[in-house]
C-alpha cells in the first residue's frame, strides 16, 4: 500500500514489535532519499590574514557597530605607509648606557575592531591582524620580523639592531600579550602569534639601548614584517 | 502471566504505531532550485567573539510542496534537517507568511505549517540561512532537508 512505504499504515497483525518498528523507521528513510531538496555548502574564499605595523586602513568605518544586516560596518585594506620609530640621543649622552625612549610617526592610536584607543601616541606602535580559515587550521600563524644586521648612516657607518628593544602592552590590556616584549637580536625573528580565527593586537614601545658608541650621524634600518598562512 | 505480557506487549505496540504512522514525507520535488549552491561566508569579516568561527550562506527557495494526498483534511508540516555532515549547524528561514519562519539544528525538525489543508500544493518563497562552524567545513557538502506530514 502507498501509504505503508512510508511508515503510516496500520500493522498487520502477525508483526512483531521490533519488526514493526523496523518497517517505520526503514519506511522513513526511503521517503527521505526520495525527496530532500539539497542545499550544497561550499567555503568560498574563507581564507584571509590580516597584518597591520602602524597605520592601516578601513574602509568604511570600523568593524563596529554592526549593521542591521548582520555585516560590519568597516573593511580592511592596504596602506602602504611605512612608519618610523626613532629616537635622538644627545652627543653627552651617547653609549652611557641609559637607554633611550623611542618615539614611532604612527598615527595608529585606535583599533579597527572598535575604535578603541588601544595605545598611546607617540610612545607605541600598533601592532595586529587577524587569521581565517576554515578546517582544523594549523592552530596559528607567526609573524616574522626579517632584521638586517645594523642601521647605517651615510658614511656607511652601522649601529647593531639588537640595540632596539621593545615592551608590549595595550590600554586595558591584562595577561600574556599577542605579539611580547623582544629584541631585534636575529636575522628572523618570530614576534608573536595569532590563532586560527582570532584577532590579536598588541602596542608596542621601543628603546634603544645606548650601550655603543657609534660615529655621528643619522642611522636607518627597515624591519620587515610577514604574515603567512599555510 | 502469559496473557498480562501480552497485553502490555500489544499496549507498547499499538503506542509505538501511533506515534509514527501518520509521518508522512510531502513530495517537494517542486521545490526550486531544489540541488541549491550556498556559498558559505564568514560571519563575521573580523574574528572576534562567539561567532568568530562561523561561516554563514543565504539561499532563497521556491518551496512547492504536493499536499494533494491530504486534500480537505487537517494537518501539520513540519521541516526536518536530518543529522548529518559537517554537524554543527543550524538553518534559520524567514517565509512570506504562507509557511511559518523557524529554524533547525541537525537531527530536529520544525513546523511551518498547522491547520487544514485546502489547494493542493502549498508554496512560499523561504529564505533559509544556513550557519555552520567553519572549523568542520573540510570539503563540500550537501545538506538534505525534506518536509514531513503529521496528519491529524
Amino acid at each position: 500500500m502507498h501509504q505503508r512505504s512510508r511508515g503510516s499504515s496500520s500493522p498487520p497483525a502477525p508483526m512483531s514489535r521490533r519488526a514493526a518498528v523496523a518497517l517505520a523507521v526503514g519506511g522513513l528513510a526511503a521517503g527521505g532519499a526520495a525527496y530532500a531538496f539539497t542545499a550544497t555548502l561550499t567555503a568560498a574564499a574563507p581564507k584571509t590574514i590580516y597584518l597591520q605595523i602602524g597605520n592601516g586602513t578601513f574602509t568604511g568605518g570600523n568593524y563596529t557597530p554592526i549593521k542591521g544586516n548582520g555585516q560590519p560596518t568597516g573593511s580592511p585594506g592596504n596602506n602602504a605607509t611605512i612608519n618610523k620609530v626613532s629616537v635622538s640621543v644627545a652627543a653627552a649622552s651617547v653609549g652611557n648606557g641609559t637607554a633611550q625612549a623611542m618615539t614611532t610617526d604612527s598615527t595608529a592610536a585606535n583599533s579597527f575592531w572598535d575604535g578603541f584607543a588601544f595605545c598611546n601616541l607617540p610612545q607605541q606602535l600598533y601592532i595586529g591582524g587577524f587569521y581565517r580559515t576554515t578546517g582544523t587550521g594549523t592552530g596559528s600563524v607567526s609573524v616574522i620580523a626579517t632584521v638586517p644586521t645594523s642601521l647605517t648612516n651615510a658614511a656607511g657607518d652601522t649601529l647593531p639592531f639588537s640595540q632596539i628593544s621593545w615592551t608590549s602592552s595595550g590600554n586595558q590590556d591584562s595577561g600574556a600579550e599577542p605579539f611580547p616584549a623582544g629584541t631585534f637580536s636575529s636575522a628572523s625573528l618570530n614576534v608573536g602569534s595569532i590563532g586560527q580565527n582570532q584577532w590579536a593586537e598588541s602596542c608596542w614601545t621601543f628603546s634603544y639601548k645606548n650601550t655603543v658608541v657609534p660615529a655621528a650621524g643619522t642611522y636607518t634600518g627597515r624591519v620587515l614584517y610577514t604574515l603567512t598562512a599555510p | 502471566m502469559r496473557p498480562r505480557y501480552l497485553f502490555a506487549f500489544c499496549i507498547i505496540w499499538l503506542a509505538t504505531a501511533a506515534a509514527h504512522a501518520k509521518t508522512t514525507v510531502i513530495d517537494d520535488s517542486g521545490t526550486l532550485p531544489y540541488n541549491a549552491a550556498v556559498a558559505m561566508r564568514w560571519q563575521q569579516e573580523q574574528p572576534r567573539g562567539a561567532a568568530r568561527n562561523q561561516l554563514t550562506g543565504t539561499l532563497q527557495l521556491r518551496v512547492r510542496l504536493n499536499v494533494s494526498a491530504w486534500l480537505r483534511r487537517t494537518g501539520r508540516i513540519y521541516m526536518v534537517l536530518p543529522a548529518q555532515q559537517p554537524g554543527a549547524m543550524t538553518a534559520a528561514w524567514t517565509t512570506q507568511g504562507r509557511l511559518l519562519p523557524g529554524q533547525l539544528v541537525p537531527g530536529t525538525r520544525a513546523l511551518v505549517y498547522s491547520g487544514p489543508i485546502t489547494t493542493p500544493f502549498i508554496e512560499d518563497v523561504v529564505q533559509l540561512t544556513i550557519t555552520v562552524d567553519g572549523r568542520r567545513m573540510l570539503q563540500t557538502y550537501p545538506v538534505n532537508f525534506r518536509f514531513e506530514m503529521d496528519e491529524e
